[in-house]
């Protein structure tokens, strides 16, 4: 990514975290709303994922299990039809959330390319 | 076989001969460019990794920060040298006598043979848990074949690669792959799997080829949505009770190689991002699949398959990448691929020849070609391995006789997402097949554009009357035209199950460096494993031929290794 192009994303990332109060209420986001606010909502800081020295770049899916825990979220999806994204045949409960949520765009279905019909909406 | 030959004995085979001269190694271009013998022969044995020194990097330089193409005009930047992983990122050392890359339907059985052979064994896995797929594994039933059926055979399946394969590891299988499956069968079965011998009854592409007795066990891990994945899972709990360490979370990135050019071990990176190092005293076997995953490698390989979707997931060919940079040889351009789908309909309806229509909803082939060779019209972007079978209400009584098996419209419901009826034996979110009381209708539903589709039946339905396929050259008695309602299709998807082409090894399953000589510690099993095809497709001709050359290299090569 470009200076540029990071600077700017920085510069939208401190807008939102203003607004990141809005959304403190609730434990899930709202339609439309990126991660990283709903993250900010929740008092989690960039420097949660980011590092103290604040290196933005790509997180690692391990620093997302610093605060969640893969059995739980599982669980917390275990009815989700028509299936578990957050455990299958392919990961166990093990798949990078980086496949699917992301903070700074919207997130995705990684699964839908091969399977037809998984059609879960990630937030 | 003696487990060291004499370079005068070592006789090379045509295949063999082929690969040194055409296939990709770190010292191919160098060679053919005349640099003679002795700068090759530092070449091919220079390190990677960890031991590297100041001779042996400036060998390396000479190939650059990257690999290159065979005639050295192309930088393949998708095989990276690896970079030098200096003692103190290690997090730490655990030393075996064997370490096997990769916990799949190769890895898991060379792990659990080599520890029934004696050996401390660890499996240095990328993915979460063990990993595989499919459900059939085939071998032959030495006890019930004569020699000379199983010989025709070899015969068949060598013309199968267009003879472009190494007959020496056709008959390895061959001749080891009824031990081989009974083993896996009985050891997966004490791991708790769900598993059966089905025998020679799946086996009807054997039909003809010889008058002797040729018999198989065919192992079956099914029915779906169970498969070899979940079977090789119940295979790794019998090998943990024989005493092999799985490492989960663990991609091998680097051999680590003696100045003897030996493989000693392998260095992994955790999910931590810290860097762990396992010794091998025996010897490293890369089983780690193909490289399907990985955009670069595939599109110079195999640039066929650039517009198919992938089946599979995490193979990044990077064991690949650390058996050029040991000095291992790639079998040249042109690898073998394996596109299917058993799942949008009844596999056993796959090869019948009705018709067939492409993405845009227009006739494009004599439809009498199999299933597992229809990608190689469809590799454009736009088609991109779609294809549809399109028959009519009268179907069962039309097709009768036709080759496979017709399934009822009752039995096909299965295969339909729009009826609501449980799915049963298939995978659910493949299954892709329709019914529809409009030909419009259909067209819709298996996305083609309608105005086409109903042209290509109109003529299609033209030259059934004829009983003449002026277009294609179909044989009458396959010319069944799609006039009554209600209609169906059946939406099959050709993607990328597997690349069967890798390295150069002999029939020990050694890696081979560019000298043609075994290199010391490196054994090769499963997909990243070459000369046991050749052609374009992965011939069907014995159902779980790739499964069962998997498992029987697994095992052999297992126990090879730990008795060394
Ligand atoms: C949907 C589908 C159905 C199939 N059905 C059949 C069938 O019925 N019969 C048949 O014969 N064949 C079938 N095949 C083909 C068959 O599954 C493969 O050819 C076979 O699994 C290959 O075995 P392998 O050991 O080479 O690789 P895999 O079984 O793919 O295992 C390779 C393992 O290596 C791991 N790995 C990769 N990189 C690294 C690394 N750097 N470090 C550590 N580990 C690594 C992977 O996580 C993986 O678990 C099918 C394939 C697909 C996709
Ligand atoms: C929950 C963890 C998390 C939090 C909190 C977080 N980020 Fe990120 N950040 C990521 C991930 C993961 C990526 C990779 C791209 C993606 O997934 O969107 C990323 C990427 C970035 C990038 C782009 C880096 C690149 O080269 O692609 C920047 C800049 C960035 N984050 C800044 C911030 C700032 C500023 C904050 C605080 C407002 C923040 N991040 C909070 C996880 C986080
Ligand atoms: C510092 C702690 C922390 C880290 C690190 C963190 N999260 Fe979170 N995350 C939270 C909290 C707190 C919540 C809200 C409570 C909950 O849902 O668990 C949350 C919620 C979520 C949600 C649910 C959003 C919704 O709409 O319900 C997702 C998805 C998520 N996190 C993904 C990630 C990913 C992916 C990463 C790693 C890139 C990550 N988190 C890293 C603390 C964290
Ligand atoms: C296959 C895509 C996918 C992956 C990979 C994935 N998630 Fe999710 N996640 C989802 C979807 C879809 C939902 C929404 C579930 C729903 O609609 O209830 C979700 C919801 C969540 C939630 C909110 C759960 C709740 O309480 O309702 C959390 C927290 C979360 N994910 C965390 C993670 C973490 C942590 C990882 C990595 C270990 C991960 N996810 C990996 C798709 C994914
Ligand atoms: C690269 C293609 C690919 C991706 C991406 C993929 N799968 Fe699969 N999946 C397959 C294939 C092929 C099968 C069938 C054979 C097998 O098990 O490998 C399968 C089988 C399954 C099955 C059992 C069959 C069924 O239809 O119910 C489930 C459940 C599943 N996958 C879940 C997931 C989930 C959840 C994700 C996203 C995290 C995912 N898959 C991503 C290729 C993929």
């Amino acid at each position: 990514m470009n200076t540029n192009i990071k600077n700017k994303l920085v510069f939208a990332l401190a807008l939102t975290l203003l607004l990141g109060g809005l959304f403190a209420g609730g434990a899930v986001a709202a339609d439309g709303v990126q991660l990283d606010q709903f993250h900010a909502s929740q008092g989690v800081a960039c420097a949660d994922c980011h590092g103290a020295d604040n290196q933005r770049e790509a997180v690692p899916m391990i620093k997302c299990l610093e605060c969640h825990d893969t059995k739980a979220v599982a669980a917390a999806t275990a009815d989700l039809q028509p299936t578990n994204p957050h455990d299958n045949r392919h990961f166990s409960t093990e798949t990078d959330c980086n496949y699917c949520h992301h903070q700074h765009q919207k997130s995705e279905n990684f699964c839908t390319p091969c399977h037809l019909r998984f059609e879960f909406v990630v937030p | 076989m003696s487990k060291e030959k004499s370079p005068e004995e070592n006789a090379v085979d045509q295949y063999t001969a082929n690969v040194l001269q055409n296939g990709i190694s770190r010292r191919s271009f160098m060679s053919r460019a005349a640099v003679g013998a002795a700068a090759a022969g530092l070449g091919a044995m220079s390190l990677t990794g960890l031991t590297g020194s100041k001779a042996e990097a400036a060998s390396v330089a000479e190939c650059g920060e990257f690999a290159k193409s065979s005639d050295g005009g192309a930088t393949l930047d998708f095989m990276p040298k690896p970079e030098l992983i200096a003692e103190k990122e290690i997090a730490s050392t655990k030393t075996f006598d064997v370490v096997v890359v990769g916990a799949g339907a190769s890895g898991v059985p060379a792990a659990l043979s080599a520890a029934e052979n004696g050996a401390k064994v660890a499996v240095l896995q990328k993915q979460a848990i063990v990993v595989s797929q499919g459900n059939t594994g085939s071998g032959i039933d030495l006890a019930k074949s004569d020699k000379a059926g199983i010989e025709a055979l070899v015969n068949r399946l060598n013309a199968d690669s267009a003879h472009r394969c190494n007959p020496a590891l056709v008959r390895s299988w061959a001749y080891n792959s009824g031990e081989a499956i009974s083993w896996v069968i009985d050891r997966a079965k004490k791991g708790g799997a769900t598993v059966v011998d089905q025998g020679t009854g799946p086996q009807h592409g054997i039909r003809g080829i010889t008058e002797y007795p040729l018999n198989f066990v065919t192992s079956y891990f099914g029915p779906k949505p169970y498969t070899a994945g979940d079977g090789m899972r119940a295979l790794a709990k019998t090998a943990e009770k024989a005493g092999v360490k799985f490492f989960f979370n663990m991609p091998a990135q680097q051999l680590v190689q003696e100045k003897s050019g030996r493989v000693v071990g392998v260095i992994s990176k955790g999910r931590d991002g810290k860097y762990y190092r396992f010794m091998a005293k025996k010897g490293v076997i890369l089983a780690a699949g193909d490289y399907q995953n990985n955009e670069a490698m595939s599109n110079y390989f195999i640039p066929d398959a650039k517009n198919f979707v992938r089946k599979q997931m995490d193979r990044t060919g990077d064991g690949f990448t650390m058996a050029f940079w040991a000095g291992g040889v790639i079998e040249p351009l042109g690898h073998t691929k394996m596109l299917h789908d058993f799942d949008a309909g009844p596999a056993a309806m796959c090869d019948m020849p009705f018709l067939a229509v492409n993405r845009k909803g227009e006739r494009f082939v004599n439809e009498t070609v199999a299933m597992s060779l229809m990608n190689n019209y469809l590799r454009d972007a736009e088609n991109a391995g779609h294809y549809s079978q399109v028959f009519d209400a009268d179907y069962m009584t039309g097709a009768k006789g036709w080759p496979g098996k017709l399934y009822s419209p009752e039995e096909l419901k299965n295969y339909m997402p729009e009826d609501p009826s449980p799915k049963k034996g298939v995978f659910p979110s493949q299954t892709n097949t329709y019914k529809a009381d409009t030909l419009e209708e259909l067209a819709v539903k298996l996305e083609c554009d309608p105005k086409t589709f109903v042209a290509s039946v109109k003529r299609y339905n033209e030259l059934c009357k004829a009983g003449k396929d002026d277009d294609f050259g179909k044989p009458a008695n396959r010319l069944l035209p799609v006039e009554k309602a209600p209609f169906y299709g059946i939406h099959r998807r050709m993607r990328v199950s597997a690349i069967t082409s890798g390295m150069l090894v002999n029939a020990n399953h050694q890696a081979l460096n560019a000298d043609g000589q075994p290199i010391n510690g490196l054994f090769i099993v499963g997909n990243m494993g070459g000369g046991f095809y050749g052609g374009v497709d992965y011939p069907l001709t014995v159902f779980g031929l790739s499964l069962g050359r998997c498992y029987t290299f697994g095992y052999l090569t297992g126990k090879h290794v730990a008795k060394l």
